[in-house]
């Protein structure tokens, strides 16, 4: 199998926000970072995929499998590490283990054990006096020690110091080293997506605005800056979206892929220039785009 | 501070150093291999293993990975690994050789730009290979 989830024309009305048509896809030993700003629709994919709601239309599948009608055997393969840490309920991250534990035959005890080392948690402490930061550790190790096929992560390094973020990616990447299973993280932390994400979608008013590789995504656009002298307007350029203009001085993005740069060379701008960017200034170009 | 015992292939990647992550292990690996530090025939860990190690996604690696087997410095066999290529030394040397190349040219072009003659060109050139002594020792 070469994709872990399908998303395929999924469907989801609210009253006062609508999610779809979405088309997503999750390779298989991939990390896949799903961003968007806030309210693009990002953690109601993520619960339809994990069973949290019915869609209005279309399908998705994890692992092959239908996600509703094969609920159950998703749901084995399948860990979720929720932005909501509610763990207050087991009193000691160790009633919280054995808890957990007793629903997965394929708990890894030894992998749980190394990471609560790794992660400085001991069973005798107690949920009230852990920060948020091992909070976050807490449920990470309660997923990744299920040792599921598919980890869906929604922000789960909000609020992490440095130190943490890079032990909780050290152990995504770890968890496909054998590329044979599959991480799914939205995160509004953009470097690190760049840096740790194989993959990429990009959502927003709950439509997808591009999917693919992330070298490939971040490589495909440029900040474009060009005089266009006497007044001249780039007018209606495929691929060019102005970002700002100061007289006859532009600034915009261009993709590359649907020819904008030699658009603009026909159009007769002056001494054009073109800037590679971060993930991070591309999204907020991108978001800017139509507002 | 504990100090790390791992072992370490190339040299230090970071997005505050210049050139894509992908380019800065493509480099790395250059290095490593036309420094004799990774001898031909030698194995390097598969690219979901470097990535965990450098702390880069697997694309990133892959993507180094494929562009070394394109130019010759690597290979990879089926089921065995990657390794060093017999003429990985050369052909990494000839890169560097043609990096260098490059770079002077840019340094002739500005050089050129801001006044300066061949002969004074020639004088700058000395003066720098003088500062670097390391380098100047060496012919």
């Amino acid at each position: 199998m070469t994709n872990a989830i399908e998303i395929r024309k999924l469907l989801k009305k609210y009253p006062r926000f609508l999610l779809g048509p979405v088309d997503l896809t999750v390779p298989s030993g991939a990390i896949y970072g799903l961003i968007g700003p806030n309210g693009a629709g990002k953690t109601t994919a993520l619960d339809l995929i994990l069973g949290l709601g019915n869609n209005d239309g279309g399908e998705i599948r994890v692992l092959g499998k239908d996600h509703r009608t094969e609920a159950v055997a998703i749901k084995q393969q399948t860990a979720y590490v929720s932005p909501e840490l509610n763990f207050g309920l087991w009193g000691k991250v160790g009633s919280a283990i054995r808890f957990v534990r007793g629903f997965f035959p394929d708990w890894d005890e030894a992998y749980c054990t190394r990471l609560q080392k790794d992660f400085h948690l001991s069973p005798g402490d107690r949920m009230a006096t852990l920060s948020f930061g091992a909070k976050t550790k807490l449920s990470l190790l309660l997923a990744l020690s299920r040792r599921p096929k598919v980890l869906i992560l929604d922000e789960p390094t909000t609020g992490l110091d440095a130190v943490a973020k890079q032990q909780v990616f050290t152990e995504l990447l770890k968890m496909v080293e054998n590329g044979d299973r599959t991480v799914l993280i939205s995160s509004h932390g953009l470097g690190d997506i760049e840096r740790f994400a194989d993959h990429l979608g990009i959502i927003k008013h709950g439509r997808v605005l591009l999917e693919g590789r992330t070298d490939e995504i971040v490589d495909r656009f440029r900040l474009a800056e060009f005089f266009l002298p006497n007044g001249g307007r780039p007018g209606n350029i495929k691929g060019f979206t102005p970002l700002r203009q100061d007289a006859d001085r532009w600034r915009g993005l261009v993709d590359q892929q649907q020819g904008a740069v030699e658009a603009l060379q026909s159009a007769g701008v002056q001494q054009l220039t073109l800037t590679p960017l971060t993930l991070e200034d591309l999204f907020v170009a991108l978001v800017k785009e139509e507002e | 501070m504990s100090l790390e015992r791992k072992k370490m292939i190339l040299g230090p990647i970071s997005p505050a150093a210049p050139g894509t992550l992908y380019q800065q292990i493509v480099d790395g690996l250059k290095r490593e291999v036309s420094e004799g530090r990774l001898k031909p025939g030698s194995s390097l860990p598969s690219f979901r293993q470097l990535a965990e190690d450098l702390l880069v996604s697997v694309i990133t690696v892959k993507r180094a990975y494929e562009e070394l087997e394109r130019e010759g410095i690597i290979y990879r066999r089926q089921g065995l690994g990657t390794f060093v290529a017999e003429q990985g030394h050369d052909r990494s040397r000839e890169a560097k050789l043609n990096a260098a190349q490059t770079l002077l040219a840019s340094g002739v072009r500005e050089a050129a730009e801001a006044g300066l003659k061949p002969a004074e060109i020639l004088e700058l050139m000395r003066e720098i290979l003088k500062e670097n002594k390391s380098y100047d020792q060496r012919d």
